[in-house]
């Protein structure tokens, strides 16, 4: 592809990558520097036609389309990424709006447990972020009755009902003796939080057709929209390459390419540059800034760029109860136990989360008989009746690993993008004391299922794990050492003084759950620093 | 919601009503009256007698609308837990139907009949049964048309719909309806249904 002359945009701030990291560091450093210019680019499209939402959900229900169309870059490709999502509002586009805190011992496993690193931050200091994560999305949620869990603030929005069916699936769950709660999501409680509208409980919460489930473009829409405030949002426009100053160790420019018709070559100058790119793409963009003085990459003096990278695995299984569950309700909603956050340190190592979910699970029509015969009409129907009578439950755990230094993102020189740039090849890998007790592990999963399954005269199906790493993170951990880490506490690159990489990347471990809300808690915590 | 949000969910909603689809379908038909002959046969012999004449008939409409209303080259997405892209949506698999067709008619003759839709049930029930069993069995109903099977394809999206689930648990579930939260934790209302 050709590329026209170049033109360069200066502002206080730019902040690379448009996903919920990017959307919630905008606002936060906009209301902590009003009068500073800030903008936010971002590689792929901006989706904002929620007008469309009802039709492209219809679609998604009817035909399998997608659900967000053109959420992606087809060349942007890389090798071991679970998500192609890129676009205004990332992952965070299509995401379920679960909110689940990690608790302390994640911060302290190299100290507790002698397993993975410790995180540079105290649990007290990160808990104020995630109170101000949740109010900035608009998390809606039930407290935890564990003490360990307390809060210092409130949800912002009291808990969603739980269905009919959570109800019952509680109240089963319960049972085995593990206490159960909903899932704090970001879905509006309340009619107008934040503009949004209040729940309709649609049961498609990645294609939230009403806006009542968080998504990044709203909180993009609102600052754009502010004209108090100087934020602009560059998308289609792909940064390729920081550059430092020749005399410094300071990033002047992000050279970036847009695609919005000409291949326009823009440089952004900036007096900070913030990587708010996700796990892979920050990782990527600073491993292909490497220059003379940098030669494996910016900020990666130490190479541990690309390293120790994250996330949790899970086992999973299928219940059948004897309950009545009428599957189609809101099947997203799920119950969580935190039970299994905490681990004794006298005991064999296993640190995971707990949920439940409503399931149609072995509850659909099916063709033939257990005979073979085939069913049709009423026969077929009355079959499927007598399968209906039971219920049926989706039951999974997180659980944590930790990653070894060579779990890692490098760059692909076989698979380049149109502009020649090498793609990233993300390859997890778990360190020895995770794999030494994968055996343990499972068999613990085992033994928890077949207890839920006893206490109701339930029935455990087939038990399977997870082939990838859910809630992926690392790739630029923060730590104290220069030597083994890429940012300090506050995301700041211990090389460069006005570079900082937020949220998911900076996590040295995964946890073991949901991970969206450490990763804007930990990005807002940073934004302090950032305006500093 | 703003009421100029409002306004603009509800003509989304209303561009994408059963009328704007039904109005789509009169456009464009993808089978002949003949072929809807067959289709209303089928739906006769695979699908429950409670749902009654209308309910069969509704069952028809929406297949011929779902085929009516197919893009190919539609983009796809890509899920979640893998890099890849999913291939676009391919072209029509309506095209893959007409010798299915033509092979039903065909059985319903060499068992006497003059045609499947002319067939008495007891005749269709063995040419559905058949065409479900040959040249590969079919065991699982596919959620979604895909042009292997004619009779498999459409007893498939009738029963994954949820229509067919609210009358297999005989109550209003009305899955993927925006039912708003109120009176969501109590038991969805029952149906009357035999």
């Amino acid at each position: 592809m050709t590329q026209s002359a170049k033109r360069t945009i200066t502002a206080d701030y730019v902040i690379i990558g448009g996903g919920i990291t990017g959307a919630m560091v905008a606002q936060k450093l906009s209301d902590l520097k009003p009068s500073a210019s800030i903008i936010v680019v971002e590689a792929g499209s901006t989706l904002f036609d929620n007008e469309n939402r009802f039709q492209y959900r219809q679609r998604n229900l009817d035909y399998g389309e997608n659900m967000w169309p053109g959420d992606f870059i087809a060349d942007q490709a890389p090798d071991g990424m679970i998500s192609r999502t890129m676009a205004v509002g990332g992952s965070a586009l299509h995401w379920g709006g679960v909110c689940n805190r990690f608790s302390e011992e994640d911060l302290r496993l190299k100290s507790m447990y002698g397993i993975g690193a410790d995180w540079p931050v105290e649990w007290k200091d990160l808990e104020k972020f995630y109170c101000e994560a949740e109010r900035r999305i608009g998390v809606s949620g039930e407290p935890s009755p564990l003490p360990e869990d307390r809060r210092s603030e409130p949800y912002p929005m009291p808990a969603m009902t739980p269905t009919y069916n959570l109800k019952q699936l509680k109240t089963w769950a319960e049972k085995s003796g593990i206490p159960f709660w909903t899932s704090p999501q970001a879905k509006n409680t309340k009619e107008g939080y934040n503009g949004r509208s209040v729940c309709h409980r649609c049961n498609t919460c990645e294609v939230c057709p009403t806006g009542a489930r968080y998504s990044p473009d709203w909180t993009f829409k609102q600052l754009i929209a502010d004209k108090k405030r100087k934020v602009q949002l560059h998308s289609r426009t792909l940064v390729r390459k920081l550059v430092m100053d020749d005399t410094s160790t300071k990033i002047v420019a992000a050279e970036a390419v847009s695609e919005t018709g000409d291949a326009q070559q823009t440089q952004y100058r900036a007096k900070t540059f913030v990587v708010a790119s996700g796990y892979v793409w920050s990782a990527h963009l600073l491993l292909l800034s490497a220059n003379a003085r940098f030669p494996n990459g910016l900020a990666n003096s130490t190479d541990q760029v690309g390293r120790y990278i994250n996330g949790h695995l899970a086992y999973q299984t299928q219940m059948d109860l004897d309950l009545k569950i009428y599957p189609g309700m809101n099947e997203q909603h799920s119950l969580i136990s935190r039970k299994f956050f905490r681990c004794a340190t006298d005991t064999p190592y296993i640190r995971h989360d707990l949920r439940v979910w409503e399931s149609a699970s072995g509850r659909d029509a099916r063709l033939r008989d257990a005979n073979g015969k085939v069913l049709l009409g009423d026969d077929l129907l009355n079959d499927w009746r007598t399968r209906t009578t039971r219920g049926s439950a989706r039951v999974r755990g997180y659980f944590t690993v930790e990653p070894d230094k060579d779990s890692r993102i490098t760059l692909d020189a076989s698979k380049k993008n149109r502009w020649g740039d090498p793609m990233p090849l993300v390859r997890h890998k778990i360190d020895a004391a995770s794999e030494a007790r994968s055996g343990a592990t499972r068999q613990h999963f085992e033994q928890l299922f077949a207890q839920m399954a006893k206490a109701n005269d339930g029935k455990m199906g087939n038990i399977s794990g997870l082939n990838y790493q859910d809630h992926p993170a690392g790739g630029c951990r923060m730590g104290t050492n220069p030597a083994t880490s890429v940012v300090n506490a506050f995301g700041r690159t211990h090389d460069h003084e006005n570079l900082f990489v937020v949220g998911a990347p900076t996590l040295p471990t995964g946890g073991c759950t949901n991970g969206t809300l450490t990763f804007v808690a930990t990005a807002l915590r940073s934004v302090a620093e950032i305006a500093r | 919601m703003k009421r100029r949000s409002l306004l603009k969910l509800a003509t989304a909603v209303a561009a994408w009503s059963p009328v704007a689809r039904l109005r789509a379908f009169a456009q464009s038909p993808v089978f002949t009256d003949a072929q809807r002959a067959v289709l209303d046969a089928i739906a006769d012999t695979a699908l429950p007698a409670s749902l009654g004449r209308e309910g069969r008939s509704d069952a028809v409409r929406k297949f011929v609308s779902w085929h009516t209303n197919y893009k190919a080259g539609a983009d796809m997405g890509h899920g979640y837990g893998a890099s890849t892209l999913r291939a676009a949506s391919g072209p029509p698999v309506v095209g893959r139907y007409a010798a299915q067709f033509a092979a039903l008619d065909q059985a319903a003759k060499a068992q006497g009949a003059a045609s499947f839709a002319a067939a008495p049930v007891n005749v269709r029930k063995s040419v559905i049964e058949s065409a479900l069993s040959t040249p590969q069995p079919v065991n699982r109903l596919p959620a979604r048309p895909t042009g292997a099977n004619l009779v498999a394809d459409f007893m498939g999206l009738y029963f994954s719909s949820a229509e067919a689930f609210d009358l297999a648990y005989r109550a209003q579930i009305g899955r993927d309806v925006c039912r708003g939260l109120e009176g969501s934790d109590q038991p969805p209302a029952k149906m009357e249904v035999r």
